[in-house]
């Protein structure tokens, strides 16, 4: 059984059996990724790159593997198309600056979504401030789902750029990504994706998709926190500028100049997170071992038994319905505030997520200041969601 | 009893579903907006102030139970209260959600006493001191005020 695989889903919360049910905000890790940590760590702990020792070469081996395992999980073209970064945020922030920045003109655009978490909008904001470029915004429907009606004005001869969540982590909505990189690179438009709450449950491959660039959220996907990938097309990263200075990107420094090195190293300044990168690599193997296919199956088998097992409780209203989902779900009470709901289930062992999610704009085109938020991995049980909608209901009993 | 329900005790949902002085008065003259955004909870402080005693004191705003209980019993509080005494009050209730505690807290606080029990949710004191500081806050003329 996988659900074995995860120790910390075996444990008693506020004596009653966890139900963990906040996959969104970050997932469970098996015990070959804390394993993979571990090892580093009691036998080949050693800096990379740079030492002649043993150690050392095993540790970059190890490292250099995780680099590996990661381009297979997504179908990169090859390892180096692969930069590690801390997560998805500074996957944006560094494509914001490297890539982005130096194309834009002030009144230039950079088109983004409405269902975008705050790490794939305010990178933007600060690029708009720092350059006079303008940020616009796909809408969506009541749905959740996004509208593409407009996007042939949205996309027009001043949108230098586009980056789009893939799977939304507030709502489950799963984005056209496919459909959307395709029109804008029909008008010559890059595009980056966002893949935080993808690649825990979809099958991604990057050359099918045919996006410049996409950030892969290690924590999300059964990794280590702190650990993650950035995909970008080998003609960009050639080009791109370094995002940090430091040791390791370069080649020769002077005092003069410095030349730097090639990539991904270009962007790989300074110690990295080598027991995230190695315990990273170690997901995506785990991942790829138990079936990305026989995974999205068994989540969506638990998607509809939640969301009939949710509409069963009077009162309770589901945001964004969209036809493409995730397993997650938003949702209001009628009468409960959603911070004593995720208190209340907490007490019956529940852990959910209470509050915007980091995605405000969402919560403020549904008018409500958030909402509770169960968001499932292939790891729960039917009986799980029972005890969630139980639980749920014995806050409707204390609230009446 | 559990912490649960005596988190949720009668006197916390009663307040909660029928809060005390809520709703934007037509006259005041203090006034300042408390706000959680990352959970949620805002309350809107209403006084009015004459010779330095509040005269009355109202709150508005969408939040969880035990912000909106702890506001409605504040409001019942501080009415009629200097605010120099009202500022006292507020260092009590500070106290009482300190680890340190308040003794004699009925007597000092009276029905807000009731509120200790929070101190067994720590992420849910922030919730119960949002409407204090959005008191204290309107009081010295800020606009704002959030305990997150």
């Amino acid at each position: 059984m996988l659900r074995e695989a995860f120790p910390c889903l075996h444990q008693q919360v506020n004596g009653k059996p966890l139900v963990y049910l906040d996959n969104a905000a970050t997932a469970m890790r098996p015990q070959v990724v804390i394993d993979a940590v571990s090892d580093y760590y009691c036998h080949h702990n050693a800096n990379i790159h740079r030492g002649v020792h043993c150690l050392s070469g095993r540790a970059t081996d190890l490292y250099e593997q995780a680099r590996g395992s990661l381009a297979r999980l997504i179908n990169a073209p090859s390892p180096d198309n692969l930069i590690f970064v801390r997560g998805c945020t500074e996957g944006v922030n560094l494509v914001a600056q490297t890539f982005v920045r130096e194309r834009l003109q002030p009144g230039d655009e950079i088109l983004i979504s409405h269902l975008e978490h705050h790490s794939n909008i305010v990178p933007w904001q600060i690029l708009c401030q720092q350059t006079g470029a303008k940020l616009k915004v796909i809408p969506m429907n009541d749905r959740g789902e996004l509208v593409l009606d407009e996007l042939d004005t949205l996309m027009n001869e001043r949108t230098k750029f586009m980056s789009v969540i893939h799977v939304s982590n507030a709502l489950g909505t799963i984005n056209p990504v496919k459909e959307l990189i395709a029109k804008a690179h029909a008008k010559d438009i890059p595009v980056m994706i966002d893949g935080a709450q993808a690649t825990p449950h979809l099958k991604v491959d990057v050359q099918e998709l045919d996006c410049d660039f996409y950030t892969v959220s290690g924590h999300k996907m059964y990794g280590p926190t702190g650990s993650g990938v950035l995909y970008g097309k080998a003609t960009h990263l050639d080009a791109m500028p370094p995002y940090h200075g430091g040791g390791e990107m370069i080649s020769k420094v002077t005092f003069e100049a410095s030349t730097y090195n090639k990539v991904p190293a270009k962007f790989e300044a300074g110690t990295p997170n080598i027991a995230g990168g190695i315990g990273l690599g170690a997901a995506a193997e785990f991942m790829m071992d138990v079936g990305i296919d026989a995974i999205a199956a068994r989540e969506d088998v638990l998607r509809n038994y939640t969301e009939q097992a949710l509409t069963s409780v009077q009162g309770l209203r589901i945001l964004g319905q969209a036809k493409h989902k995730s397993p997650v779900f938003s949702f209001l009470i009628d009468g409960i505030h959603p911070h004593d709901i995720g208190t209340i289930i907490d007490h019956y062992g529940v852990a959910i997520r209470t509050g915007h999610h980091c995605t405000m704009p969402i919560f403020q085109y549904f008018d409500v200041p958030g909402s509770c938020r169960a968001s499932l991995a292939f790891y729960n049980t039917e009986q799980e969601v029972d005890i969630l909608v139980e639980s749920l209901n014995q806050a409707k009993a204390m609230f009446t | 009893m559990s912490d649960l329900n005596k988190l949720y005790k009668q006197q916390v949902l009663e307040h909660n579903k029928n809060p005390r002085n809520y709703g934007e008065p037509d006259h005041w003259t203090h006034h300042a907006e408390g706000l959680n955004a990352i959970c949620g909870d805002q309350v809107h402080v209403y006084l009015t102030i004459e010779n330095g005693v509040i005269i009355s004191a109202h709150f508005a705003g969408d939040s969880c139970a035990i912000s909106m209980a702890s506001a409605s019993m504040m409001t019942e509080l501080v009415t009629g209260k200097t605010t120099f005494e009202t500022l006292h009050l507020f260092a009590s209730f500070k106290q009482l959600m300190s680890a340190e505690g308040l003794p004699d807290a009925d007597h000092v606080l009276g029905s807000v006493a009731c509120l200790e029990s929070v101190k067994k949710f720590p992420s849910r004191i922030k919730s119960a001191l949002l409407c204090w500081y959005a008191l204290n806050a309107a009081i010295y003329g800020q606009p704002t005020a959030t305990t997150e």
